[in-house]
């Protein structure tokens, strides 16, 4: 495989080298259970290491139960049990000051919504289904804001967000999908934080739907110049809207990079085939699926943990888990054979 | 909150019908305040008078106007049923909620709790402490302690609603904003569990007047102070059915069937005021 051509590596939004938001450094968090004394760990986020830049869309593509939204949960501190961090630290860095998630509960406490907030899964069933909708905007964030210009800066936002402020007083039953999710958002963006998680925002979505949403997501983080996580397992949006695209593979990462460059040369054989997985047009090629599913993850296989699927695999593969390292297109991949898998 | 009594007492049937046997009760409950008579005072009117223009509900045959201790026995029964109620709401209220929301083992704990007391006998029980309490005994501790064995059900009623509450989406985004949990609970799970209070507030109410009138129909209450019971209570020991002295069993009846059905009514018309779905499931949507 030879070297990309520099013409044809797009141009990304160039983030501000100096400036991680966010700092995972070898992060475990495993859900434990433990049931007549069977005792049984599902590895979900294991040993994931990454950073996320400043003013920077980060994508987290993967296939369902690759860990995703674990992943996620644990670096926003919204884990419950059983799942339980079992290693590694998660380091916010908001500007002036720095918050371990794990090691600072009390700051990471305050940090929350006023730096970090998160658009759900299911975002739409955020909104209290008894309370009319400002009584849910006071409670989750007029604390961290200024108490007596909030109901005009909420009427200001909901309208760059092109919704009616009349909205503040229906039930959320009286409302759309779409106006919910776009609530879910002006929710999670009324405070103007510097990071955002957002968990498969526009799945329950219809296209047109998706793309408003979309669009919305990215003129909010660029007007806040803010971070984004942004997870979805549908590799268009990723193509649409991520800066940065990471893949996951039961609960590892196998690689990273800058997504334009992901998407013209993966490193990676698992991606190599969610790329080759996607219809283009006039393409008329009947796609192959990956034979076999992805692996327990109580009991994930041993060596590479895409080996028993990989096309690519060879003896090493069997034993020996392959390391984090520098790819050629300017991110990390985690594979023996990186940069041998051909996209048709 | 005037215009929306006024707009319950015009549109909703229901409401308005329960208002009206309500009020009726709480007049009652506010003469009784100016009667004439002492209570438990006997012999202070010629016995066993039918109704009349003197007496409007007869006399009983201990020389008392039946009217005049009606309103006396409706203000001690409704006293009492709503301080059990009230008292049991309150820890109903907090043990299902707390239980519901920690969930796992101590969700477990609570619930094993709570059953035991649910499996409890409530009569024998009332008995037994009546009996060992005897001199010390007023309708206040009996409340309490009826009120101690009335919460279970409507706990785990409240519980089974923490429970499914907890997993929902707008507890999580609460959670992850920051709230503590005593605010999730009071601001985001409270509004969702108000109407079952109300509901189960009027069953209580209920429960607890039956209790009430149970006891003292058994003469296991102060039986000179006046109560709905107690009045049937010395119907029966005076044979009132046998000597055709009707109304003095009647009224008691009467009255305890009004007090029954107006809350029964208040209870579900408020609760499809409060509660917006089942407003909307009336409108057919």
């Amino acid at each position: 495989m030879q070297q990309a051509p520099a013409g044809q590596v797009a141009v990304v939004t160039e983030p501000e080298p100096t400036q991680n938001t966010l700092t995972i450094d070898r992060l475990k968090a495993y859900y434990i259970n433990e049931h007549y004394g069977v005792k049984r760990e599902i590895r979900a986020v294991d040993d994931i290491s990454l950073v996320v830049r400043r003013n920077e869309i980060y994508g987290l593509a993967g296939e369902s139960s690759s860990g995703k939204t674990s992943l996620i949960k644990t670096l926003a501190g919204a884990i419950r049990p059983p799942m339980r961090v079992i290693g590694g630290s998660v380091t916010f860095n908001f500007g002036d000051e720095s918050v371990d998630v794990y090691r600072q509960p009390d700051r990471m406490r305050a940090a929350r919504w006023r730096h970090l907030s998160y658009i759900m899964q299911g975002s739409m069933n955020v909104l209290n289904p008894v309370r009319r909708v400002k009584h849910s905007f006071r409670d989750f964030a007029q604390r961290h804001m200024d108490r007596h210009d909030f109901q005009q800066r909420l009427e200001a936002h909901l309208r760059r967000l092109q919704l009616d402020p009349g909205v503040l007083e229906a039930f959320p039953h009286q409302l759309s999908g779409g106006m919910r999710q776009r609530l879910a958002i002006a929710l999670a963006t009324i405070c103007e934080p510097e990071f955002i998680v957002a968990d498969e925002p526009t799945t329950a979505l219809d296209v047109l739907v998706q793309q408003d949403v979309l669009a919305l997501i990215k003129e909010v983080q660029q007007r806040l110049k803010s971070s984004v996580v942004f997870v979805t397992h549908d590799m268009s949006v990723h193509a649409a809207i991520t800066d940065r695209l990471g893949i996951m593979y039961a609960g590892r990462l196998v690689e990273e990079g800058p997504t334009a460059q992901i998407f013209a040369q993966p490193q990676h054989p698992y991606t190599a085939h969610l790329i080759d997985s996607l219809p283009r047009i006039g393409d008329l090629r009947i796609r192959k699926s990956l034979p076999g599913r992805p692996p327990a993850l109580f009991d994930p296989p041993s060596g590479c943990r895409f080996h028993p699927r990989c096309p690519l695999a060879i003896e090493r593969c069997h034993w020996e888990s392959p390391e984090m390292l520098p790819s050629k297109t300017n991110g990390r991949v985690a594979c023996h054979r990186a940069g041998e898998a051909e996209v048709a | 909150m005037l215009k929306i009594l006024r707009d319950l007492l015009r549109y909703n049937r229901e409401f308005l019908a329960g208002a009206i046997l309500l009020s009726i009760i709480l007049v009652m409950v506010a003469l009784s305040f100016v009667s004439p008579y002492d209570e438990g005072v006997m012999f202070a009117a010629a016995p066993d008078m039918p109704p009349s223009l003197e007496h409007w509900f007869g006399t009983t045959s201990r020389g008392q106007d039946v009217f005049w201790e009606m309103t006396g026995a409706l203000r001690n029964t409704l006293a009492f049923g709503v301080l059990v109620a009230v008292i049991s709401r309150m820890i109903a209220l907090v043990v299902g909620m707390v239980s519901g929301y920690l969930g796992g083992k101590a969700d477990q704990v609570i619930m094993a709790f709570n059953d035991t007391i649910g499996a409890l006998p409530h009569i024998p029980i009332l008995l037994l402490v009546y009996f060992v309490l005897r001199n010390q005994m007023s309708w206040v501790i009996l409340a309490v302690v009826a009120s101690l064995l009335g919460w279970s059900y409507d706990s785990r009623l409240i519980r089974s609603v923490a429970l499914s509450l907890r997993h929902r989406e707008f507890t999580r985004h609460a959670v992850f904003s920051g709230m503590r949990i005593s605010q999730i609970l009071i601001r985001e799970h409270l509004p969702y569990v108000v109407p079952i209070i109300f509901f189960t507030a009027m069953n209580n109410l209920i429960w607890a007047i039956g209790l009430e009138v149970t006891l003292s129909i058994l003469g296991f209450l102060d039986i000179n102070r006046p109560s709905v019971g107690g009045m049937i209570y010395w119907a029966n020991a005076h044979s009132a059915m046998v000597s055709g002295i009707w109304w003095w069993i009647a009224f008691p009846m009467i009255f305890v069937v009004m007090l029954f059905l107006g809350l029964f009514m208040l209870a579900m018309s408020i609760n499809e005021y409060i509660d917006p779905r089942s407003r909307l499931a009336r409108m057919g949507a």
